[in-house]
């Protein structure tokens, strides 16, 4: 086994939240990630599911760097991102690359198409400065889109080509990780499948790492060999894609899946309410107030992720028994 | 390939006409203007063929004439030809209004990019400096330093420079702190983007325009400030052709000789309607508050 590109350690982050007023100086704490422990294997395609608030794009902008953690470790390679020196920051910078769910808004809007692609290249050296149009043409040409757009602006292009630029952005740099924030979300069906379809293309071919960002079960599917389901900051389950998926464990994840359309079965809400606030987690399982199947027990120990098969983990008290 | 790359400065040049020049021409006051300035700016650049007297040269015995064929636009009080006055004048005022503009913009836009992007303590001491100079009226701050540093050409750019870096600063703040919690800034620095750079290529092009617009604008209020100064006995040395000082010159005989004021000070007014009516163009064309089509 070789050794894990990206390894999580318990990681927290928790965010302070001040009184507003004079007199109200209290401050609470927002624990958007609570104990999360992931190890991510060179050539892994992950996929990080859960409803809006439960800490995705957290986990994500920590493995980049872009925020620190409160708590825990986050180790690209052997090393804690936190204490990379000026040469290791480059070599990240490089190797990693993350596509942002807001496309448009990641790309300097005074910048033209071939300019934002060369950027990447030209900074990290990686050919000779004659040689950048025809491998910026290539990139472009990668992504299905028609040379024509080089001298556009971003802002002159249409919400599915802004995407596939930024997967051309990520993919200039030869990143061997590549992080993506929703990338396919609003997008419609034809386009959707594009990128889709690119970004499955690139993983087979290249060996590349991808950690994948969704709240979309089918798209999990289709271009991920793992899940891991996020709720409330804490991973509740995660292991290989078709286990998941076919014999959900954890009530939550059972409970996404029903909340997935469908053609032959009626559509009905499976999940009552909404997530929880971070700010006050109850005492517990943090789940316990919407699970269907809650006991006692719930309500008083908070489950831990523990293994019940190879590969395989849930943090549930009761898992739910295979159907 | 080789098609590729002889078609693109060719699309590059087009697209500079139509970003850039098209709405501009569109502006028919802004075109107005340009076409008085440009009149004034050769006047000024070929003010020694155009001169007939020497600027500075003083002949008693022809003091006070009205025009005439010797003196186009008559003489003052020293006899001093007030036609080569007026365009050594033009001369001094673009000069000192472009210069002054220019010193101005640049501290202030260092000012303005500091605190943006430090933010902190250095944001604050710095923005309270440019509070204390934005606290005084721009003639008075003006006036102050010319004070201490005594009258000359040099000192006048230097004190209305010095008038203008809190305005710069202040706007230059005010547009890095929405620019820099955009995401490209972010994505740039995720990338490796040096921190020179980023500030260089993501963070300037994009405050730069309404900057630049507020630039123009401001050189018709540094040539009013200039003459000003000088009209108030606080700008340039005597002998120097200059309007504010001419008209200043002027006042004295203003019944017997309105001509001495009254050529200085219609110049000058002329002059900064054509800036303002540019200005005005300028903004028009290039605010993205006022642009139809803010890409």
């Amino acid at each position: 086994m070789q050794d894990p590109v990206f390894s999580l350690l318990d990681v927290e982050r928790s965010y302070e939240l001040r009184g507003s007023g004079w007199f109200n100086r209290s401050s609470r704490q927002l624990k958007a990630l609570d104990g999360v422990r992931l190890e991510l294997q060179r050539g892994d395609t992950l996929a990080l599911v859960g409803e809006s608030g439960s800490g995705k794009s957290t986990l994500i902008r920590l493995m980049l760097g872009l925020e620190p953690a409160s708590d825990g470790r986050v180790l690209y390679g052997q090393r804690d991102l936190a204490q990379l020196d000026a040469a290791e920051r480059k070599r990240f910078a490089c190797e990693v690359a993350f596509i942002y769910q807001n496309a448009r808004g990641s790309m300097n809007p005074r910048m033209r198409i071939a300019d934002i692609l060369a950027e990447p290249i030209r900074l990290h050296g990686l050919c000779a400065e004659h040689d950048i149009p025809a491998r910026v043409a290539a990139l472009l040409d990668r992504v299905g889109l028609p040379a024509g757009l080089l001298q556009r602006f971003p802002g002159e292009l249409s919400g599915g080509q802004v995407r596939r630029v930024a997967i051309a952005r990520a993919l200039a740099a030869e990143p061997e990780v590549i992080m993506a924030d929703e990338s396919v979300a609003g997008l419609d069906v034809s386009v959707q499948a594009q990128v889709l379809n690119l970004l499955r293309d690139l993983c087979r071919e290249s060996g590349i790492t991808l950690v994948f960002i969704t709240h979309d079960l089918g798209v999990a599917s289709y271009l991920c060999d793992k899940i891991a389901v996020l709720y409330l900051g804490r991973i509740v389950e995660q292991g290989p894609t078709d286990a998941i998926l076919n014999t959900p464990r954890h009530p939550y994840t059972r409970a996404l899946l029903q909340a997935f359309p469908r053609f032959d079965v009626p559509l009905k809400a499976s999940l009552s309410g909404e997530i929880p606030s971070p700010v006050n987690l109850p005492q517990g399982c943090r789940f316990a107030g919407r699970c269907p199947q809650v006991q006692t027990a719930c309500r008083a120990t908070d489950p831990s992720l523990t293994a019940l098969e190879a590969d395989r983990q849930v943090a549930c008290l009761f898992p739910v028994t295979a159907a | 390939m080789s098609e590729a790359i002889n078609v693109a400065p060719l699309a590059r040049g087009s697209q500079w006409k139509q970003r850039f020049l098209q709405p501009l021409l569109r502006q028919r006051s802004a075109m107005a203007g340009l076409v008085i300035l440009a009149i004034y700016v050769v006047a000024a650049v070929c003010a020694p063929w155009l001169a007939t007297h020497d600027p500075t040269a003083q002949d008693l015995m022809a003091a006070l004439q009205g025009p005439s064929a010797a003196h186009w636009l008559g003489t003052d009080s020293y006899g001093q030809d007030l036609y080569s006055r007026l365009l050594y004048g033009a001369q001094l005022a673009l000069i000192i209004g472009f210069a002054s503009v220019a010193l101005g913009l640049f501290v202030g836009v260092a000012v303005g990019l500091a605190a943006g992007l430090m933010g902190g303590r250095t944001e604050w001491v710095l923005m309270r400096i440019v509070d204390g100079l934005l606290a005084f009226p721009e003639l008075i701050l003006a006036m102050a330093f010319m004070a201490v540093l005594g009258l000359g050409t040099e000192n006048v750019v230097y004190a209305l420079a010095l008038s203008f870096v809190g305005p710069f600063a202040r706007m230059t703040r005010g547009d890095v702190l929405q620019v820099k919690n955009q995401p490209y800034i972010e994505a740039a620095k995720l990338m490796g983007v040096g921190t020179a750079a980023v500030i260089w290529r993501h963070v300037l092009p994009n405050v730069v325009s309404p900057i630049l617009v507020q630039a123009g604008m401001r050189i018709s209020i540094a040539i009013l400030l200039e003459s000003g100064l000088s009209f108030l006995g606080i700008g340039v040395v005597p002998p120097t052709p200059d309007w504010g000082l001419m008209i200043a010159e002027g006042r004295a005989f203003i019944t017997m000789a309105p001509w001495i004021s009254g050529v200085p000070g219609l110049a000058l007014a002329i002059l900064l309607v054509a800036l303002n009516l540019l200005g005005d163009g300028l903004r028009d064309a290039f605010d993205p508050n006022t642009q139809k089509d803010a890409g």
